[in-house]
């Protein structure tokens, strides 16, 4: 042992999917912490979890109940979720009701009683549920011990027993400033949840946790029958090593937007192929995701405005074949379309499919669809969760080709109706433009930061197999990006259309 | 009432009969099988809320059995009166008031938390007995 060596804290499974990761690796052990919110915002549940996760016949959980939820109907309820292990009950769980003490003494009863359960069981885990209803009972008795007494003592009590401890209270927003109770602790967890017109949204945030570094700010949760899930705002990356620059270009499948490209889209970039309805987004997309798979690049599509079949059945139009990469577990079509989702949560679904096939590509279709799927409230966030999920995704090499549906202007040339040019590396703009009595269509790489791109505006079509190229640019047009362009007369140039004359010189 | 809960209730009157000749009781068997559920209950619902499960399972066992008209619960959870209903443990019968009313107790129980954790609260409050873990259908053994 050396003068410079530091105090481990061990790190205990909070048994909460994604909270490790925001916590920082674990709930430090031996930490006194508050979990503090509304009533209904999953304080009980999130604390069970904590309980059932690391209670042992060894070091057991002592669960006290207080004033407030009866332990029967709590027992009732919590065994509905996948996490209550009923088995662990009594000898690893074990549940002791105060409510008689509190109703009968003051706190410096209750502070007795959990005092000698504890040096009877040396628990590892210990919940006092609610703490707060305690204080809500008026005494009246001279001399009775105030909760910030009662709390201070009990955690200096609890310290050195070696218990980790959550103590669980409703708490209003406006109570969280200033409240010499939360100095106590080293750990606050708070939990809120809003209604935004028809949806709930739940989010956690972990005010403080000493000994550690959390990931600061608003998480999203979900409850669900297996208890709490929470969705980190680092989308659980934020320990994940950031990939080497890549020279590598990704080819979309159809040749000369590869040229146009310089060669392809590099490699762990994010394009944005931004259009009006029917000028072929998805059809880009789906050949994007095709090609990778043919160069062996697995794939996932996350599809907000058709089910998976449907997208699947429409490649299969183009002669695409997205069954078979399916079967073999080299292509997942993620179909996300409830309609309170979270970004974060989204993303979660996105990264477990990455992680599942080892996706390298990712097609979103279409950010428009994604932001209708998700909670009115979450829509607010949008841009800046867009960003913070390209952000990771990309930053772990996964290259992403997102579509946008523009409103076709004839007057303007917008490249998204998001504001969200600035997220993307690359963006590819499709658009119909009049010529010649005929509603055509062109795309042009509006930018690309990883170097050079074609300055054309090249005319496509879409056939059988889907986006193609046509001819060479169009230079014998200006106006082009208005919709409504004018043929150049130049010297000894014939009036035929371009059509026509391609057509006569492949005869 | 279940016969599964009646099933139970007797076993476990029948065990403390057999514990009490052991021991010379100074308590009938129902005694003693309602205070080894009653702490442990205390211990998790709190004296009111065992008070208030108990007050339910009295009222529907005398309306099973009128004898336990005279039988009630004091505020702190025991009972007045239990004492004289000590069942037939030889020749165990259904219309047995202190069998009944523990049968209506634990029956209660089952309702509100399922049969797993009640069978893990009888198991704790008799270690020697041995009780499925009410995976295997409910059956169970003493």
């Amino acid at each position: 042992m050396s003068s410079n060596d530091k105090v481990t804290i061990h790190k205990l499974p909070t048994g909460v999917p994604g909270l490790d990761e925001i916590t920082g690796g674990g709930l430090p052990e031996f930490s006194f912490n508050i979990i503090a919110g509304a009533p209904g915002s999953g304080k009980t549940t999130l604390a069970h979890q904590f309980v059932f996760a690391n209670a042992t016949p060894e070091r057991p959980a002592l669960y006290f109940t207080v004033l407030g939820e009866s332990a029967i109907k709590m027992l009732r309820y919590q065994q509905q979720y996948t996490f209550f292990d009923a088995a662990k009950l009594p000898n690893s769980v074990r549940f002791i009701n105060l409510s008689q003490i509190v109703i009968e003494k003051d706190l410096g009863a209750v502070l007795e009683e959990i005092i000698k359960e504890v040096e009877r069981a040396s628990p590892a885990v210990v919940v006092v549920d609610s703490f707060r209803t305690m204080v809500r009972k008026p005494t009246g008795a001279p001399g009775g011990m105030e909760l910030q007494s009662f709390i201070q003592q009990l955690a200096l009590f609890l310290a050195s027993w070696q218990a980790t401890t959550f103590l669980i209270g409703e708490y209003a927003e406006e109570e969280l400033r200033d409240n010499p109770i939360f100095t106590v602790a080293d750990g606050l967890f708070w939990l809120r949840q809003s209604t935004e017109r028809n949806s709930v949204v739940r989010k956690l945030q972990i005010v403080k946790l000493r000994g550690q570094a959390s990931v600061t700010g608003l998480h999203t949760f979900r409850i669900t029958d297996g208890g709490l899930q929470a969705f980190s705002r680092t989308f659980g990356l934020s320990g994940h090593k950031k990939r080497e620059p890549s020279s590598k270009r990704l080819s979309i499948g159809i040749p000369d937007l590869d040229k146009m490209m310089g060669g392809g889209i590099p490699e762990g970039d994010s394009v944005l192929v931004t259009g009006a309805s029917g000028t072929g987004k998805s059809v880009l997309a789906t050949q994007f995701i095709a090609e990778g798979i043919r160069q062996g690049e697995p794939g996932i599509v996350a599809v907000f405005e058709e089910r998976p079949q449907a997208y699947t059945d429409r490649a299969g139009s183009f002669g695409l074949d997205l069954v078979t990469p399916q079967n073999d577990g080299k292509l997942l079509i993620l179909y996300l379309r409830p309609l309170d989702l979270s970004v974060d949560e989204t993303m979660n679904e996105i990264l477990e499919a990455v992680k599942k096939i080892g996706a390298k590509r990712l097609v979103i279709d279409s950010l428009a669809g994604f932001e209708m799927a998700l909670s009115p409230g979450f829509r607010e966030d949008f841009r800046e969760s867009l960003y913070r999920m390209i952000f990771a995704l990309t930053g772990i090499g996964v290259t992403i080709l997102s579509t946008v549906e523009v409103d076709e202007s004839f007057t303007e040339f917008p490249f998204s109706t998001y504001s969200i040019s600035f997220l993307t590396d690359d963006i590819i703009r499709l658009r119909y433009i009049s010529i010649d009595g005929q509603l055509r269509k062109i795309m042009v790489i509006i930018k690309m930061r990883g170097g050079n791109h074609s300055q054309d505006i090249r005319e496509y079509e879409i056939n059988s197999s889907g986006v193609m190229i046509l001819g060479k640019r169009l230079n014998d047009y200006q106006h082009l990006i208005t919709g409504i362009p004018e043929r150049l007369h130049r010297p000894g140039q014939n009036e035929e259309p371009p059509q026509e004359q391609e057509a006569k010189s492949k005869r | 009432m279940s016969s599964e809960m009646l099933d139970l209730a007797r076993r476990l009157l029948a065990c403390e009969a057999v514990a009490g000749k052991a021991s010379e009781p100074t308590e009938p068997a129902v005694s003693r099988v309602y205070e080894k559920l009653r702490r442990p209950l205390c211990a998790l619902a709190g004296v009111a809320g065992f008070r208030s499960l108990v007050s339910r399972a009295l009222t529907l066992a005398k309306a099973e059995a009128p004898s336990l008209c005279a039988v009630q619960v004091t505020p702190d959870g025991y009972l007045q009166g239990l004492g004289e209903f000590e069942p037939q443990i030889d020749k165990p019968q259904v219309g047995d008031g202190g069998v009944i009313l523990i049968a209506q107790l634990l029956g209660l129980l089952r309702t509100f938390i399922g049969e797993a954790l009640t069978l893990r609260l009888v198991q704790d409050a008799w270690p020697d007995a041995a009780f499925d873990d009410g995976s295997s259908g409910g059956g169970r053994k003493v």
